[in-house]
C-alpha cells in the first residue's frame, strides 16, 4: 500500500508584521515558523487525525493539503499530484470549520454547485442537467436532508448545515477527504451523530481521510492513528508534530466504545502526548 | 439518523405575515395632519408668494395639469434612461475593477474620485455645453449621479467577499466569470439594492439639475421659469411632481429587491421558519 498523502519535510511560514512603505513598498518584518519539518504519510484507506493546541498549525497542514497555501519548504504530493490540482480535479475535498453555504442557494443547489463550476454549460443539455441533479438528490439522501433539498441554509440547524457542506464535498466522488474541525460548532450529542456520519460515508466510499480536530476524544474514537502537534517546533523531535498514537481499536466503531478500557488507555497516551505539546511550546 | 421531520404548516401556528398595507392607516393620518398643519400655517401667514397653500398647490394643479404631466413625463423619462445607464455602467465597472490589474484598477479609481470630489454641478453644467440643451444632456447628468452612488459601494462589496468563500471558489477552480456570477454578485446584491436606491433619488436631482441648466421642458425647467415670474405656487406644484417620480420609482426598485432577494435576511423578516 503506498501513501495517498505525502508530506515530506513542510515548512511553512507567514509574514506576521509589516513595514508600511511609501509606493507600496512593504518589507517583511518578522516571519512566523507555524508548521516546522512536517513529515506524514497517509495511506490509502488510512483515516488520520490531527490534533494540538490552538494555533498550532493544524489549520494550516489542511491548507497545505487543500492547496489553499503554498509551503515554504519541502514536498507535498496528494494523490500524486501538486495539491491544488489533486482539488481541482476533484480527487480530494475540503470541509471547513463553517460550513460556508451560499445563502443565496437551496440546499440542493449548494451541493450542485462543484458540478456546475466544473462543467459551465451544463444547464443546455438537459440529460446531463437531470444526471446532476440525480446525482444531488442521492447525496442529499445519503445525508439524510433529501426532504430539506429546496430549503435556504438559514432555515437549517448548525449539524445539518454542515451536512449539505458534507454532501457538496462529495459531489465530485473524492477519494481522499480534508476536514477541518467540522463539528468544533456543534453540541455533543450532534458532533457524535455527525461522527458517525462521518465513519458510515468512509466505510461506504473507501474514503482516506485527513481530519483535523481539538479533541482528543473526537481523534481517538475517528482514526486510526493521531498526529499530536505543538505551537513551534518540539524541541525533542525537530519538528512540529510531538508524537503519533496508533489507535488500533477495531472497526466498525460504534458510541459503545466510547465508554471501553482501551478507548480510555489510548485517549490518555493522547492526552500526555499533548501535555508535552504545550511543554514544548 | 436524522429525526428532523416535515409538517404541513396547516397544523402549525404560524405568526402572519404582515401585510403591506398595515402602516396605511398610521401614514394617512401623518399626511392628514402634516396637510392640515401647512394649510392653516400658510393661511396664518397669508403670503402665498413665500408659502402657499396646499390647496393652492391643487387648484394650480388643476388649471395646469396638461402641462405639468407632459412635463413630469418628460423628467421621469430622463430619470429613467439615466439611471438605468448610470445604475449599468456602475455594475460593469465595477466588475471591471476586480477585472483588472492592481495598477491599472488604482489608476482609474483616481480618476473616479477625482471627477467624484468635482463639485456634480459644474459636470452639469459641462455636459448641458457638450450635448446641448436636448434630453441627452439631462440623461448623461441623471446617469453620472447614479454612477457615483452604486459604483462605490457595490466596488466595495465585490472585493470585501469572506475569504473562505473565495477559497471554496478556488478549490473547485472556478473561472473568473463564474466567481463573479455565483459568488461576488449574489454576496453583493443586498448593498448593490441599497445603493440602487440612493442611486433611484440621485438620478431624480441628476435630471432636475440637467434641466436647470438649460432646457425647455421638464419639471426642472417649470421650476426655473416660475421662479423668474414669481409663480411660487407652480415651483411648489413641480417639487412635489419630482417627489412623486422618485417615490415611485424607488418602489420600482424595491419591488425588484422583493422579487430578487428572497433569501437576504431582511427581507425574511416576519416569515416563520
Amino acid at each position: 500500500m503506498s501513501a495517498i498523502v505525502e508530506m515530506e519535510r513542510i515548512s511553512k511560514a507567514y509574514e506576521v508584521a509589516r513595514t508600511p512603505g511609501l509606493l507600496g513598498r512593504r518589507g517583511a518584518d518578522r516571519a512566523l515558523d507555524v508548521v516546522t519539518n512536517f513529515t506524514l504519510a497517509v495511506r490509502q484507506g488510512e483515516f488520520v487525525c490531527v490534533i494540538g493546541p490552538s494555533g498550532c498549525g493544524k489549520t494550516t497542514v489542511l491548507f497545505l493539503l487543500a492547496g489553499i497555501r503554498d509551503p515554504s519548504d519541502g514536498r507535498i504530493a496528494v494523490c500524486g499530484k501538486a495539491p491544488a490540482d489533486a482539488v481541482r480535479v476533484g480527487l480530494s475535498s475540503v470541509i471547513f470549520q463553517q460550513p460556508i453555504l451560499f445563502e443565496w442557494l437551496t440546499a440542493e443547489d449548494n451541493v450542485l454547485l462543484p458540478l456546475r463550476l466544473r462543467d459551465p454549460r451544463w444547464w443546455w443539455w438537459p440529460p446531463r442537467r437531470a444526471r446532476y441533479q440525480e446525482t444531488v438528490r442521492q447525496l442529499l439522501r445519503t445525508v439524510e436532508l433529501e426532504q430539506f433539498a429546496r430549503y435556504y441554509p438559514d432555515k437549517l440547524s448548525g449539524g445539518m448545515q454542515q451536512r449539505v457542506a458534507i454532501a457538496r464535498a462529495l459531489t465530485l466522488n473524492p477519494q481522499v477527504l480534508l476536514l477541518d474541525e467540522p463539528f468544533g460548532a456543534l453540541d455533543e450529542i450532534t458532533r457524535d451523530r455527525m461522527n458517525l456520519e462521518l465513519l458510515r460515508l468512509y466505510d461506504e466510499r473507501e474514503l482516506t481521510i485527513l481530519f483535523v480536530t481539538h479533541s482528543i476524544e473526537e481523534a481517538v474514537f475517528l482514526s486510526d492513528r493521531v498526529v499530536v502537534m505543538s505551537r513551534g517546533a518540539s524541541a525533542r523531535t525537530g519538528s512540529s508534530i510531538v508524537r503519533e498514537v496508533r489507535v488500533d481499536l477495531p472497526r466498525p466503531r460504534r458510541l459503545a466504545l466510547k465508554e471501553d478500557p482501551a478507548f480510555f488507555q489510548k485517549v490518555r497516551e493522547g492526552r500526555a502526548a499533548l501535555r508535552e505539546a504545550q511543554v514544548a511550546d | 439518523m436524522a429525526q428532523e421531520t416535515l409538517r404541513p404548516t396547516s397544523q402549525v401556528r404560524v405568526p402572519a405575515r404582515r401585510s403591506p398595507f398595515a402602516d396605511l392607516g398610521s401614514w394617512t393620518i401623518f399626511a392628514v395632519v402634516l396637510l392640515a398643519g401647512w394649510e392653516i400655517g400658510s393661511r396664518l401667514y397669508n403670503q402665498p408668494y413665500l408659502l402657499p397653500a396646499p390647496s393652492q398647490i391643487i387648484r394650480a394643479m388643476g388649471e395646469d395639469y396638461a402641462l405639468v404631466l407632459d412635463y413630469a413625463r418628460i423628467t421621469m423619462q430622463e430619470t429613467v434612461l439615466g439611471f438605468v445607464l448610470g445604475a449599468v455602467a456602475a455594475l460593469l465597472s465595477a466588475m471591471l475593477f476586480v477585472w483588472l490589474p492592481k495598477t491599472i484598477e488604482d489608476f482609474l479609481y483616481r480618476i473616479i474620485v477625482t471627477l467624484n470630489s468635482t463639485p456634480f454641478v459644474a459636470l452639469a453644467s459641462l455636459a448641458v455645453v457638450w450635448f446641448g440643451l436636448g434630453i441627452t444632456s439631462k440623461i448623461i447628468i441623471a446617469g453620472m449621479y447614479t454612477f457615483f452612488a452604486v459604483l462605490y459601494h457595490t466596488h466595495k462589496e465585490f472585493i470585501s467577499v469572506d475569504p473562505m468563500r473565495e477559497y471554496l471558489m478556488d478549490v473547485y477552480n472556478a473561472g473568473w466569470l463564474q466567481r463573479m456570477l455565483l459568488l461576488k454578485i449574489p454576496s453583493a446584491l443586498p448593498i448593490i439594492f441599497t445603493s440602487l436606491k440612493g442611486g433611484v433619488m440621485a438620478a431624480v436631482n441628476g435630471a432636475i439639475v440637467g434641466e436647470l441648466f438649460g432646457a425647455f421642458e421638464g419639471l426642472g425647467y417649470m421650476i426655473l421659469d416660475s421662479r423668474y415670474v414669481g409663480n411660487t405656487v407652480r415651483v411648489f406644484l413641480a417639487a412635489v411632481f419630482c417627489t412623486l417620480i422618485g417615490w415611485v420609482l424607488l418602489g420600482v426598485v424595491t419591488f425588484a429587491e422583493r422579487l430578487l432577494l428572497p433569501w437576504h435576511v431582511s427581507m425574511a423578516r416576519g416569515k416563520s421558519s
